[in-house]
């Protein structure tokens, strides 16, 4: 069963000409207690489609679904205010760039403390401000910050990006979220401190039976800890299916290339040489190319690419591509 | 917090260094003898100069003439008046707490009104609300300042009746002197008639401090505007927002702490702005504040009164400066800068 189910989701800069297609047709479908990985290139989407699913993106964007459901429930027949109630009731996020994300003038303490769901306090209203408190160094410690004391009284500035993280982490998991979305966790830590995070995560994931969404551009980093993994390019959904087949036999020529790019893929290739890469980079928003927007970088493109391709599915492995490298494993 | 203060202090005392040297070359840079300047000893005989000229070093290098002159503005020597030949130290003293008073009363209602209705405009961008407030900005801006005063006087005073135009307070009310902030010494006074001076004073002091407000209000209404725009759009607002909170609870827990911050920052530097509208509202209203004797002391090319109101003046400005400044920093903490590493 589904709990969250994404049909061609499709997000538009609203400009003063023409709308951009910055997301265009993504599926996501997310299984109870799945961690799946959604990767891509910096620049691909991945931001603004974590952020159309909890719904934090402003006026100048605007937002299109098939189909949008979780656990049920048709979440575009809902008005956006109710929307968001039912979402962030269960879905919670980690933003990229943990700092930034935390109030500048407002102590830890208190922000963790505010995270904290009302419907889990029993006591009155006396009793409430304490048991906040309490819940919030409970948060800390469940993150693994022993020292809780000194870490509610500093301010974002005071504590180091990891920490930033942690806390990030302990606030989302104030209100037990059965999806918890992390948007790049670990980008510009140490290996140390990025292992630390993704051991705390999926621990999370098999003690509270949490899915994750881990958001990555790198897709070696995640692989080691994801079941199913989706890629994308260019806000265009590119291949999503189980990790194995992710890596090991990927359809698409571009998660082709994403793996012959990793150096733990390539350990038979002698030292010293070069990686396989796409020549060129990711076209910027203002300058898409139509089709797929892969061809101008794409070793397979052919005439027939200047039509988008449409998602194809060979037993739960989807790619979206029309000459995939199905036939060549 | 202490780095910070010791930061503040050296800066108050290189600028106070700053604005002693140029009061002092000012009474170069004025037409006339330098020594008359400076003393505002214009009656004086060839001999009572020469004792001046002694009593300043005249006859000494530069350095130690501003020395000495430094000397003499602790000693609370500030020369006299070359027109009424009264004290300068004594006549400033007199009129700054006026000043004080109107320009602080300014600033108070130029903050609580500014500043809530940027940050409305704010929430309701690119609706009519904001639009609206926005061009009243724009034109409560222009409106030139004597015109105004004029403009209110002759409503408020003249046709409708409501509020007093001239002056500082009733002359029927006779308060002693203490603190010279006349709220102050009101409070202080045992006068029987305590309760109707107050009100007196306060009648006395809406209008001009509303019209030396209304410019800077809009200031703050457009800086508070762009600083809650900003603030609503940082990342800690989307967290907040994903983290499950309601608008209202954004706005009031986080937006307008951290929106307020930047626009403290910016109060010390319109307070100048306003110093100078303060100083045209006092002739118009006929307050015995230091900006209308300085206008005077400007028309009667009196130079020693306008150097000694000039530093009195600025003083009190970077005065104000330091303390917004001081404000900003107990509301930010980044501003503090203490690192501090758990774990
Ligand atoms: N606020 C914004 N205004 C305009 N363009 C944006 C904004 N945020 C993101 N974009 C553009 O949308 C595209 C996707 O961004 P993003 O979702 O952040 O990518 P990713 O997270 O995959 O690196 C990028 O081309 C980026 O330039
Ligand atoms: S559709 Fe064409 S351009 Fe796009 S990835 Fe496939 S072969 Fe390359
Ligand atoms: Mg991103």
């Amino acid at each position: 069963m589904n709990i969250l189910d994404i049909r061609n989701l499709s997000i538009k800069l609203l400009t003063s000409t023409t709308p951009i297609l910055a997301v265009d047709r993504v599926s996501l479908a997310m299984k109870e207690g799945e961690v799946r990985g959604l990767v891509g290139e910096s620049g691909s989407g991945k931001s603004l489609l974590a952020q159309a699913i909890v719904g934090v993106l402003d006026d100048k964007w605007q937002v299109d679904a098939d189909r949008f459901h979780w656990r049920g429930i048709d979440l575009m027949r809902l008005s956006v205010d109710e929307r968001k109630k039912v979402i962030s009731k269960d879905v919670a996020m980690i933003f990229q760039e943990p700092m930034a994300c935390l109030d500048p003038t407002t102590t830890i303490g208190a922000q963790l403390e505010e995270a904290v769901d009302d419907e889990q306090l029993t006591g009155y209203f006396w009793q409430r401000k304490q048991q906040r408190k309490l819940a919030a160094a409970n948060l800390l410690h469940k993150v693994g910050i022993k020292h809780h004391e000194v870490c509610t009284k500093s301010y974002p500035h005071q504590l180091t990006e990891a920490l930033c993280q942690r806390v990030m982490i302990a606030m989302a998991l104030a209100k037990r979220p059965i999806l918890l979305i992390a948007d790049e966790p670990t980008a510009a830590m140490e290996s140390t401190n990025q292992n630390q995070i993704f051991r705390l995560l999926a621990s999370l994931n098999q003690l509270k039976n949490m899915s994750i969404l881990l958001i990555s551009h790198d897709l070696e980093n995640v692989t080691h800890w994801t079941n199913t993994i989706t890629v994308m390019y260019s806000g265009q959904f590119v291949e999503a299916g189980t990790t194995q087949h992710i890596f090991n036999k990927p359809y698409h020529p571009y998660t082709r290339a994403l793996v012959d790019s990793s150096p733990k893929a390539n350990m038979q290739i002698p030292m010293k040489s070069r990686l396989m890469t796409l020549p060129g980079s990711i076209p910027i928003l203002q300058h898409l190319p139509i089709g797929c927007r892969l061809g101008p970088r794409c070793p397979k493109a052919q005439k027939a690419c200047v039509q988008a391709p449409k998602v194809k599915n060979y037993h739960g492995h989807q790619v979206s591509c029309h000459y995939s490298l199905k036939g060549s494993y | 917090m202490l780095i910070f203060t010791l930061r503040r202090l050296n800066l108050f005392l290189f600028t106070m260094l700053i604005l002693s040297i140029l009061s002092f070359s000012l009474s170069f840079l004025f037409p006339g003898e330098q020594i008359i300047n400076i003393s505002g000893q214009i009656n004086a005989t060839p001999e009572g100069i020469e004792l001046v000229a002694l009593e300043y070093g005249k006859h000494e290098s530069l350095i130690t003439q501003y020395w000495i002159y430094l000397n003499q503005l602790f000693e609370g020597n500030w020369g006299v008046s070359m027109t009424s030949q009264l004290p300068i130290y004594g006549e400033i003293l007199n009129h700054l707490p006026a000043t004080i008073e109107l320009t602080m009363t300014a600033l108070f209602i130029a903050m609580v009104t500014g500043i809530p209705i940027g940050f409305i405009a704010a929430i309701n961008h690119r609706k009519k609300a904001d639009d609206f407030i926005l061009s009243f900005a724009m034109i409560g801006y222009s409106i030139p300042i004597f015109w105004l005063g004029l403009l209110t006087i002759l409503i408020f005073s003249i046709q409708l009746g409501w509020l007093p135009s001239a002056g500082q307070i009733s002359l029927l009310y006779e308060i002693k002197q203490v603190t010279g902030i006349q709220f102050i010494d009101i409070l202080l006074s045992d006068s029987p008639y305590k309760w109707q001076a107050f009100q007196n004073a306060s009648s006395h002091i809406i209008l001009p401090s509303c019209v030396v407000a209304l410019a800077p209000a809009t200031i703050f209404i457009r800086l508070a505007r762009t600083s809650m725009l900003n603030v609503l759009d940082t990342h800690y607002i989307k967290a907040a927002m994903a983290k499950g909170l309601t608008f209202q609870q954004i706005i009031y827990r986080h937006a307008i702490r951290n929106a307020l911050v930047n626009v403290i920052r910016d109060v010390g530097l319109q307070f100048a702005n306003l110093v100078t509208l303060a100083m045209v509202t006092e002739v118009i209203f006929s307050w015995p504040g230091i900006g209308r004797w300085l206008i005077e002391s400007i028309y009667q090319r009196d130079y020693t009164a306008i150097q000694g109101g000039l530093l009195a003046l600025s003083c009190f400005i970077f005065l104000v400066h330091i303390l917004t400044d001081f404000i900003y920093a107990t509301l930010n903490p980044l501003a503090r800068e203490t690192h501090r590493g758990p774990q």
